[in-house]
């Protein structure tokens, strides 16, 4: 018994020729060659520099910070599957080449739910860790900003305030200030004008999901201020109340 | 089949399982969503799990492995011991090769011109070591080509996606049109199956994703090749599958032939799915997938698989020159 375990053994380190692979030591070596070369050079794309994001590369809740993200990330698409609003997607290249089909999330299809956290339960790999609610609700992945000409009530003097409805944070993120412009009739009229409390904003999309201004909505997200990359800050010092 | 032998009950064992995982993978797939609460309705990454593959560049890249991926090692070590059944009875994917693989039609001596080893099987370890070796410096891609990657990504993405719009299509044509006569209308029937499909399979709302033309025409590519070549993911392209190659090349059950009954009608290749040459003294055990269909075409019983007869160095009788070639094998 233990004879023949020790030929297996022996038998699967230096294996006779019916269960050698074959390989060629040249081909190997011209492989492994490819594999270092290709990572150097996905290091040092553009993205690969210090204190470089790409601003449309939102990642889900949780993610981990870039590099490890991607070291983790297996691009199975079980985040895509499980996100019940169907705002998670598979990157093209905003991520670069290394990133392909990992997942990024698209407000205009969908948003991150305010109280859900299944891709971070769904994730095999831990590259999206797994949260609690309350957790995920203090975690901001990403940051709202306004384009103030297709914003109605900056472009065309009109009153809008369907962000600020949905905005899902205890305290709204997104606040009014009252202004007094003129209308086309040259009359004074008050509108008011949103804007994005940084410290509140968790990123969550749902305000550009439901904007009125389809296609290119009025307001946006960009991944500036995500919690999973500290550097990647819009404030020097925070001041939300929920941490984050 | 080729020949008159009946099937093999290891044959229907074999394909009973398969179809047992499968199905388990599309119902964890179907399970991968809201249920009604923020709760995941099951162990939804179990492939995942058990997946050595994942769980190998993942360290490499990462120096972590989460908790649940160390089930693959279980996958990894039956395969170091038993050889490489998993890509035969358990691998999802590689039974959804295997049903498009048993579509083929085609003369018989060019099936058996198919089945034989090809020396292109060796590109998925040349894959493999690409991957490995790029996860050395924290660039874990292993996911564009692991199976369980490719084909959970392409189901969620584009697959079921596209088979939700086709089926609510389908059905909403029906239920518009709604043929009959008189007061028998096709609705009454197609409502109520409708309203099953819609409660148990279909999408709550339409999915649509981005890139998703991309990763399905790749999806039906690899599905497509295997009109070219049997299993040809399997055979050349699998990164696990050279990982459990790698791991299995040496196993304790092994393909016996008994060379007084064989008579050489090469029948073995007829439908042999890994392409690890029944036929010859060179079986490859790294390329099989202990379908048993050699077992069960060969129609002089001449081959059996078992433990023991491990390969020993010295006990290898050298091979006639003529019974194998470098592209194939040479139908007479």
């Amino acid at each position: 018994m233990i004879g023949a375990t020790i030929g297996w053994i022996k038998g699967f380190v230096k294996p006779p020729k019916e269960a050698r692979l074959d390989l060629r030591r040249r081909q190997l070596l011209a492989c492994g060659a490819t594999g270092l070369g290709a990572a150097f050079l996905f290091h040092t794309h553009p993205l690969g520099r210090k204190r470089s994001y790409n601003p449309d590369l939102v990642r889900p809740p949780g993610s981990l910070g870039e590099q490890e993200f991607l070291s983790k990330c297996i691009r199975c698409g079980e985040c895509m599957k499980v996100c019940p609003t169907n705002g998670i997607h598979p990157t093209a290249l905003e991520a670069g080449l290394e990133g392909m089909w990992s997942p990024v999330m698209r407000m205009t299809i969908g948003y991150c739910e305010y109280e859900c956290t299944l891709c971070t339960q769904a994730c095999p790999t831990g590259a999206i860790r797994a949260l609690t609610v309350p957790e995920k609700q203090k975690i901001k992945i990403g940051l709202a900003y306004f384009d103030k000409n297709r914003c109605l009530p900056y472009a065309y003097a009109r009153t809008c305030i369907v962000c600020e409805e949905h905005c899902p944070t205890p305290k709204k993120a997104i606040w009014f200030e009252d202004v007094q412009v003129a209308n086309l009739a040259g009359e004074k009229v008050m509108v008011k004008q949103p804007r994005v409390d940084p410290d509140l904003c968790i990123g969550c999309g749902i305000c550009v999901n439901k904007c009125v201004i389809k296609g290119q909505p009025a307001i946006l997200v960009s991944s500036v201020g995500e919690t999973r990359n500290p550097d990647n800050g819009v404030l020097l010092q925070s001041t939300n109340p929920y941490g984050g | 089949m080729a020949g008159k032998r009946r099937t093999s009950w290891v044959v229907w064992l074999r394909r009973a399982v398969q179809t047992a995982f499968l199905l388990l993978f599309f119902y964890l797939f179907l399970r991968t969503a809201y249920y009604p609460i923020n709760r995941i309705g099951g162990p939804v990454t179990l492939f995942f799990q058990l997946d050595p593959l994942a769980m190998l560049t993942t360290w490499l890249a990462s120096h972590a492995v989460a908790a649940g991926m160390l089930l693959s090692l279980v996958t990894l070590g039956v395969t170091v011991l038993g050889g490489r059944w998993f890509c035969g009875w358990i691998c999802p994917f590689g039974a959804l090769h295997n049903l498009f693989t048993s579509l083929r039609g085609g003369r018989l001596k060019a099936r058996l011109e198919a089945g034989g080893y090809g020396r292109w099987q060796k590109a998925k370890y040349y894959v493999l070591a690409v991957f490995l070796t790029g996860a050395l410096l924290g660039v874990n891609a292993v996911g564009w080509l692991d199976p369980f990657s490719f084909l959970f990504r392409s189901m969620s993405t584009a697959v079921y996606p596209a088979l939700n719009n086709a089926v609510v299509s389908l059905f909403s044509w029906i239920y518009d049109a709604n043929p009959g006569v008189g007061p028998v209308r096709v609705t009454v029937v197609s409502e109520p199956v409708y309203e099953f499909l819609r409660r148990h399979f279909l999408a709550v709302q339409q999915p649509h994703y981005f890139g998703n033309v991309l990763i399905g025409f790749l999806f039906g590519l690899v599905i497509a090749v295997n009109f070219y070549r049997p299993r040809f993911w399997c055979r050349y392209i699998c990164p696990l599958g050279a990982l459990l190659g790698v791991a299995g090349k040496n196993p304790l059950v092994r393909l016996n032939k008994d060379e007084e009954a064989c008579n050489n009608c090469r029948l073995c290749l007829a439908d042999c799915q890994g392409g690890g040459n029944p036929n010859t003294e060179q079986w490859k055990p790294a390329e099989c997938f202990y379908c048993f269909n050699c077992k069960s075409d060969c129609p002089s019983q001449a081959i059996s698989f078992g433990l023991g007869k491990r390969a020993d160095p010295a006990a290898i009788r050298p091979v006639p020159a003529a019974s194998f070639s470098g592209k194939g094998v040479v139908v007479k």
